[in-house]
C-alpha cells in the first residue's frame, strides 16, 4: 500500500517511511528511533538529522496530548470543498511531539480552546485512507 | 557587504489584470523602473525574475521575461521564496553585486494569478503547506494563518475586532494608491460581516490573489553616485527560515521566528533600533499577520501589537506608519512582485515623493516580507 492512503487526500505516495500505515491500522501511534543517538521522531522520520544515521527502528507512543491551535476551515481545496466546515489543529503530545491532524467534527468550536486536553487517536475510515485524528479524551 | 543602492524603481497597476501578460507585466514594471533611473537598458549587467513559479503558466519564466525585456545575451536566472521572491532577490542582486560580478542588476518581481482557474489556484493553495504531512487533511492559506490568530486570541485577548482594525486602515490608504487592487475604504462591520474563511478569519481580513509586477534597479555604490542624485542605500539584509511544517515549530505560536530572526540580523547590520525606523512596509497577507509583525519587528511588545493600532501608532502621523500604500490587503498580492511593491514604496517615501501617502522626513525604511506560510523571513533596510 503506498503513503498516498495517509489522509484525507494524500499527495505523496513514495517514501521509506511507508510501514507507518500498518501501524495506524493496528490503532498504534507509530514512530521511530535512532538507534545511533536514541531520539523518537514523530512523525516518523528515515533519516536523523542529528546524527545522520539511517532509521529502521520502529516504536509507538502515547496520544495524550494538549491543543496548541486550531482553526475551522470553511473555503477549501476543491477536494476538500464537502467536508467543510471542518477543524484543523496542532497539539503537542507527551515528550514534546508536535503533531498537525483534523479535529473530530464531534467537537463544537466552543469547546475547543489552545490548551484543552486531547488525544491523538489512529482512524481508518475506509480502505483506502488511514491518518490520525484528534478527539476528546 | 559593498555599498549597494536603489537608483530606480517601476511598479504595474496591481489587480485583474486581464488585459496583460506575464512578460507584459514585467514590461510595465521594467519600464518604468528604468525611466525613474534614467538610464537605458544596456547599462544593466543581469535580470532576477522573481516569481513564484508553480502560479505561473509559463515555465521557467526568467527565460521568456529576459527576452521580452530585451536583455539577452544577460545573465538571468529565477528567484523563488514564496512571497518574499522578490526580496530575495534584492538580497541576491546585493549579493551579486557586493562580490563585483556585476555592477547594475534589475530586480523583477511579477505574478501572473488570475489568469488560472479558481479551482486549480485553490487546488495550488492547498499545498502551500508540508504535502506529507499537513496538505491531506484539507489545509489553506488562510488556515495556516487562522492558526496563529487563533493562538494569540487566546493568549492575549486580540479580538476579531481588532484584526479587522488592520484591513480598515489598509483599504483607507489603498484608497489613495492609483496602483492598488481595491481603492475603496471598507468599515469595521464590513470586515466582522464577511463571510468565514477560516476561523477567526474572514474574507476582508485576507489579501487577494492578484496580477502585477514591480522592479529595482540595482547598483553598487560607484555607479550609484554616478548615475543618480538621490540613490537609497540597502543598509541590512536579514533572511531568516522556520520548519515548513507547523508541527516542526516550536513555542505557542503567536509570532513567527523567522520575523524576529531577521529583523535581528537586519537592524545588526542597519545599526539601527526598531524606534529608529520612519515608515514600515510590513507583509500584511491577513490582518492578524500585520499584529504579529509589529512585534516581532520589536515596534510593540509581544501581545501589544494589537494596542498599537488602536492607538493609531501605525497610521500617518503615528510613531511608526505601516503599509501606508494600503498594504497587500488593499494593493492585492502578486506573490512574486509583493517584495519588490514593498521596497518600491520605500524608496518612494525616503525620496519624499510619495505623494499623499508621505510619511514626513522619512529617511528610514523597514521592509518585512513573509513566505509562504512562514517558512521564509526577509526583513529589509533602506536609509536615505
Amino acid at each position: 500500500m503506498g503513503f498516498e492512503k495517509f489522509g484525507k487526500e494524500g499527495y505523496v505516495s513514495q517514501t521509506k517511511i511507508t510501514p507507518m500505515l500498518s501501524y495506524l491500522k493496528k490503532n498504534q501511534l507509530p514512530a521511530t528511533v535512532c538507534q545511533k543517538c536514541k531520539r523518537t521522531w514523530f512523525p516518523p522520520r528515515a533519516d536523523c538529522p542529528n546524527c545522520k544515521s539511517n532509521i529502521t527502528e520502529w516504536t509507538t507512543i502515547d496520544g495524550t496530548c494538549r491543543l496548541v491551535t486550531f482553526t475551522e476551515v470553511h473555503f477549501a481545496p476543491p477536494q476538500f470543498q464537502s467536508d467543510t466546515p471542518y477543524f484543523l489543529g496542532v497539539a503537542e503530545l507527551k515528550g514534546g511531539f508536535r503533531v498537525f491532524a483534523p479535529i473530530s467534527g464531534k467537537i463544537s468550536r466552543d469547546m475547543l480552546k489552545p490548551g484543552r486536553q486531547m488525544v491523538l487517536r489512529p482512524t481508518t475510515p475506509t480502505v483506502d485512507h488511514t491518518y490520525y485524528l484528534l478527539e476528546e479524551l | 557587504m559593498g555599498k549597494v543602492a536603489i537608483i530606480g524603481v517601476g511598479h504595474s497597476k496591481f489587480g485583474k489584470r486581464s488585459d496583460a501578460s506575464l512578460r507584459e507585466l514585467a514590461f510595465e514594471a521594467y519600464r518604468a523602473a528604468l525611466g525613474d533611473a534614467e538610464i537605458e537598458s544596456k547599462t544593466i549587467d543581469a535580470s532576477l525574475v522573481c516569481s513564484a513559479t508553480h502560479y505561473d503558466k509559463q515555465r521557467s519564466p526568467a527565460g521568456v521575461i529576459n527576452e521580452y525585456l530585451g536583455l539577452n545575451p544577460k545573465p538571468t536566472f529565477n528567484v523563488e521564496a514564496a512571497c518574499a521572491s522578490s526580496a530575495v532577490g534584492l538580497r541576491t542582486a546585493s549579493a551579486l553585486i557586493s562580490s563585483k560580478l556585476h555592477d547594475i542588476v534589475a530586480v523583477v518581481g511579477v505574478q501572473k494569478m488570475t489568469e488560472l482557474p479558481n479551482e486549480e489556484i485553490q487546488e495550488l493553495m492547498g499545498r502551500a503547506g508540508d504535502v506529507m504531512w499537513e496538505s491531506p487533511f484539507g489545509t489553506t492559506m488562510p488556515a495556516y494563518y487562522a492558526m496563529y490568530a487563533t493562538a494569540h486570541m487566546s493568549r492575549y485577548g486580540t479580538t476579531e475586532e481588532d484584526m479587522a482594525r488592520v484591513s480598515v486602515k489598509n483599504r483607507a490608504y489603498g484608497a489613495k494608491n492609483p496602483d492598488a487592487m481595491f481603492q475603496k475604504p471598507i468599515l469595521l462591520e464590513d470586515v466582522l460581516n464577511s463571510r468565514m474563511v477560516s476561523y477567526p478569519l474572514k474574507l476582508f481580513d485576507c489579501c487577494a490573489n492578484a496580477d502585477g509586477a514591480a522592479c529595482l534597479i540595482v547598483a553598487n555604490g560607484e555607479k550609484a553616485r554616478k548615475l543618480s542624485d538621490r540613490p537609497v542605500w540597502v543598509a541590512g539584509l536579514g533572511l531568516a527560515s522556520s520548519p515548513m511544517s507547523l508541527a516542526g515549530r516550536n513555542g505557542p505560536l503567536t509570532s513567527f521566528e523567522v520575523s524576529k530572526k531577521a529583523a535581528r540580523t537586519a537592524y545588526e547590520m542597519a545599526r539601527i533600533r526598531p524606534e529608529d525606523v520612519d515608515v514600515a512596509e510590513v507583509h500584511d497577507s491577513f490582518s492578524i499577520t500585520e499584529i504579529l509583525n509589529y512585534e516581532d519587528l520589536g515596534f510593540a511588545k509581544p501581545g501589544k501589537g494589537a494596542k498599537l493600532l488602536k492607538d493609531h501608532e501605525t497610521e500617518l502621523g503615528g510613531k511608526t506608519p505601516v503599509n501606508v500604500d494600503g498594504g497587500l490587503i488593499a494593493k492585492g498580492h502578486p506573490v512574486g512582485a509583493t517584495g519588490a511593491s514593498q521596497i518600491a514604496t520605500l524608496v518612494h517615501q525616503i525620496r519624499g515623493e510619495a505623494g499623499k501617502s508621505q510619511v514626513d522626513g522619512a529617511k528610514v525604511g523597514l521592509a518585512q516580507n513573509i513566505g509562504g506560510i512562514g517558512m521564509y523571513g526577509c526583513v529589509t533596510v533602506l536609509k536615505a
